[in-house]
């Protein structure tokens, strides 16, 4: 069983050691909706369907007084649109993903697997219908986006079925996901973002043409935004091969700069085209990755 | 500039290594994945400008420390100029060909102002040599008038062991040598340091004339003490009495002085000496001493002067010789001068009738006193005999007339020679005693006297002169017994005895120089006559201008410092982006 403690607010590393990631998200799920005392996703629906029992992070508007009152007992209704949510994942699972700047932390995919689940199982708490597609070069995996039971272990199961990728080339599976995505939902991309920013922007703002919340998740080692390392080094790019010979301390503060700009860059864009971005570093606490969600 | 140590100048080879190591630096970096390569790419191509310049100046900066530094180990140093603290020790200055003359004679022992003049030209003498470096050229010439090369460390040593010597330095030739020596030398800089009082009397008239050789000389003392020395002090022939001659710096009055006398066999060192006289007399007077009736043999005696600020010419010894009387027989060749000379000798009891000695125109059976004969006919007759005998010399034929030159026979010196016979002799010019136009006149081979002339008037002036009795004295008692007069030498005083078998024959007196009793000074006019180009400085002025035309200055502080800056410069730029 997992720690009592709030682990959606322990040093993710720390937290990824305590088991897989099943046991780790719900472990962080736990703590995350016992913090924030509700639902962070709230369907849209008024029509009501059915009792479940209330879960702690439930909205107590929702609790079904009558039942309390009868039965001592607590229960929140659920209404029918509100599987209306379809929710999809895209996971960012290309080379550069698997790096990590410290063997302290995790890599950015470890990170991104733990907050994905995390977000999975919050999303399908909330009976929302959710989905994931992971790619590199290409799409490697789409598991469509259902509420049933099972579906989070699915998609931990998917998560742990792909393998570290080559190159990235998110804008084809954007396109693919808008394909997949019938109806109106919330399409959350987990990437380092290390691809061609205008392709990915186009197909994102596609997205958002077609009526869906976009939320881009920035991951970054913290390792990636200040340069450091021996006097002089060959740099070489996992997804590419290539690579550059540099000295870290006489180009950490053009690097800084160069990052703080790109990120800014990612912000400023996708701002303008509606999407929420968030810059997550892998030696974030996940709830409060979480909380951003929210 | 030049410098000292130039073989720290392969050090600059080690300017290459910052290069060099950047080189190798770069040949084999360490390898590392890293995603965001695109980022770093961005970053390096806008900073690449930046960066190449950083790379460039760092380059520069680490090659010119190095440099630097090489440079300050190698102590190079640049000219200065005059003036401005020349006499601080360890000046440093280019190599330099460096004569120091420093005069130790007799007079450099007067004491002015409570002090040797000697102690303080031998501290000049110190602090001249103590300044040269190892690129230096050093020679030190003392009174001897050689120039000692060495060490610096060596000619210190000598200059500290000279002491006041009875020789005199004359010291323009001195100077002159010393100057051409240092001319001779290869160096950027040549100088001559004269440290001498200068007297007068040392100058003589030569002048030193040397060019690109710096001269500089110790400017005479303002204060000259009055000082008296005895200059000389002869016996005449026989010991009939003791002259005595005071020389010393004009206007010094006259003083006491006393001659004493030792017993033959007993030097000034040991036996009790007799007072024979005792008088006044100031520099440039003679005075004659009588002396007792003395016994045959050598007698030894000294005069002494009341001491003054020159201690070392107040003593002189002389000897005196008395011969047992010759017994002398002249034939009746010889003429009436000669006979009427040994009348006088033989009343004076100088000589006696006998056949010791034969004056005449033949040959005598012990020693021989050899005339020309009056008929040139006999001539051969005279010269086979000779032969026979196995005298080296004979008479030649007649030679121009001329006055006579001798160095042993001071009395008749200058006198006239009308008529003479040359002699010429087998073996050179041994035995001569007297010349006549440069030519033998008056020579001694074993015990034959042969005399160029005849004593006779129409012959040579010499039986007119005053000296001819002693003259006669001369050749009967001690130049045809082979005796060689007293003679004087400049030394350490001291008599030496010349001895041939178990018996005297002669003696060399040595006392000092009696020129340097006179401590006059030269005049500035004398001075710069002697040394025209010479710069001449009081002991301060010496002191500033002391390898003033080589000096240098060590700039190998002001490259640290410079390293220093660089080191600052360099960190600051290798940190400014860090």
């Amino acid at each position: 069983m997992v720690d009592s403690r709030r682990l959606d607010l322990l040093d993710p590393a720390e937290v990824a050691r305590l088991g897989g990631i099943e046991i780790v998200a719900q472990g962080v799920v736990e703590g995350f909706l016992a913090g924030i005392h509700r639902s962070p996703f709230r369907g849209f629906s008024v029509e009501f369907t059915e009792h479940r029992a209330y879960q702690p992070g439930d909205e107590l508007r929702y609790l079904d007084w009558k039942i309390l009152a009868r039965a001592d007992r607590l229960f929140v209704k659920q209404f029918e649109e509100e599987t209306n949510l379809r929710a999809m994942i895209l996971l960012d699972a290309s080379r550069s993903m698997a790096w990590r700047g410290d063997p302290a932390r995790l890599t950015k995919r470890g990170y991104a697997d733990r907050l994905v689940a995390a977000l999975a199982l919050i999303l399908l708490r909330q009976r929302d219908a959710t989905g994931l597609m992971t790619f590199d070069e290409a799409v490697r995996q789409v598991i469509p986006a259902r509420v049933k039971a099972g579906q989070w272990t699915r998609l931990v199961r998917g998560l742990i079925d792909t393998p570290d990728g080559l190159g990235t080339a998110a804008e084809a599976a954007l396109r693919q996901l808008a394909g997949l995505l019938a109806r109106r939902g919330l399409v959350v991309l987990v990437s380092d973002l290390l691809l061609d920013r205008e392709l990915a922007l186009t197909a994102l703002r596609y997205l958002r043409h077609r009526g869906h919340q976009v939320i881009v998740l920035h991951v970054m080692d913290p390792a990636e935004l200040d340069l450091a390392g021996p006097p002089e080094v060959r740099f070489r790019d996992p997804e590419s091969a290539a690579s550059v010979v540099v000295r870290p301390r006489e180009l950490a503060g053009a690097y800084a700069a160069t990052v703080r700009r790109e990120i800014a860059g990612w912000r400023t864009a996708c701002r303008r085209h509606g999407v929420a971005y968030h810059h997550i570093r892998t030696d974030m606490p996940f709830g409060m990755a979480l909380r951003l969600l929210a | 500039m030049t410098f000292l140590h130039p073989l720290a100048l392969l050090g600059l080879a080690a300017a290459a290594l910052p290069a060099l190591l950047h080189l190798l630096e770069r040949r084999t970096p360490p390898e590392a994945e890293f995603p965001p390569l695109r980022y770093l790419r961005d970053a390096e191509r806008q900073s690449a400008r930046r960066l190449r310049l950083r790379h460039l100046l760092l380059l520069i900066l680490r090659t010119a420390l190095v440099a630097v530094i090489v440079l300050a180990a190698a102590r190079p140093i640049v000219p200065t100029g005059r003036g401005g603290g020349g006499g601080r020790s360890g000046a440093v200055h280019a190599p330099t060909a460096l004569a120091v003359v420093l005069d130790n004679s007799l007079s450099a022992g007067a004491v002015v102002d409570g002090r040797p003049v000697l102690d303080r030209l031998k501290a000049l003498a110190r602090a001249s040599l103590a300044q040269a470096t190892a690129g230096d050229r050093l020679w030190l010439v003392l009174a001897d008038g050689v120039a000692r090369a060495g060490s610096r460390e060596a000619l210190l040593a000598s200059a500290d062991g000279a002491t006041a010597t009875p020789q005199r330095l004359e010291v323009v030739p001195a100077v002159e040598r010393a100057a051409r020596l240092v001319a001779a030398e290869p160096l950027p800089a040549r100088e001559v340091h004269v440290l001498s009082d200068l007297q007068r009397t040392a100058l003589g008239t030569g002048t030193v004339d040397v060019p690109d050789v710096a001269l500089l000389v110790l400017a005479p003392p303002e204060r000259v003490p009055a000082n008296r020395g005895v200059a000389a002090a002869r016996a005449g022939e026989g010991g009939l009495g003791l002259t005595i001659a005071v020389s010393g710096t004009p206007g010094a009055g006259a003083a006491p002085l006393v001659a004493r006398l030792h017993a033959p066999g007993n030097g000034p060192a040991g036996g009790r000496a007799r007072e024979v006289g005792r008088t006044l007399a100031a520099p440039g007077q003679s005075v004659t001493l009588p002396l007792p009736p003395l016994a045959p043999g050598w007698w030894m005696g000294e005069v002494w002067l009341d001491a003054d600020e020159l201690r070392g010419d107040d003593r002189r010894l002389f000897v005196v010789r008395v011969a047992p009387p010759a017994s002398v027989a002249a034939d009746a060749g010889v003429g009436p001068f000669v006979a009427a000379a040994l009348a006088v000798l033989r009343v004076a009891k100088r000589v006696t009738t006998g056949g010791g000695v034969s004056i005449g125109e033949r040959l005598g059976a012990a020693h021989s006193v050899v005339l020309p004969p009056g008929d040139p006919a006999l001539l051969g007759q005279v010269n086979r005999a000779l032969s026979a005998r196995g005298v080296r010399w004979h008479f030649g034929a007649p030679g121009p007339p001329g006055t006579i030159a001798s160095a042993d026979l001071a009395m008749v010196r200058g006198v006239q020679v009308n008529r003479r016979y040359r002699l010429e002799g087998t073996e050179g010019d041994s035995g001569v005693v007297a010349t006549v136009s440069g030519e033998p006149w008056l020579v001694r081979d074993g015990g034959v006297v042969l005399v160029g002339s005849r004593l006779d008037t129409t012959w040579t002036a010499l039986p007119a002169a005053p000296g001819f009795v002693p003259f006669v004295d001369a050749l009967a008692n001690r130049i045809a017994r082979g005796e060689a007069l007293v003679a004087e030498a400049v030394g350490v005083p001291r008599v030496q005895f010349v001895t041939r078998g178990a018996d005297t024959v002669g003696a060399t007196v040595f006392g000092p120089d009696p020129r340097e009793s006179d401590l006059t000074p030269g005049t500035p006019d004398e001075l710069h006559r002697s040394f025209p180009g010479a710069r001449v400085l009081d002991e301060a002025g010496l002191a500033a201008e002391r390898f003033a035309g080589a000096r240098r200055a060590d700039v190998s502080g002001l490259l640290l410092g410079f390293a220093l800056l660089l080191a600052a410069i360099e960190l600051a730029v290798a940190s400014m982006s860090r």
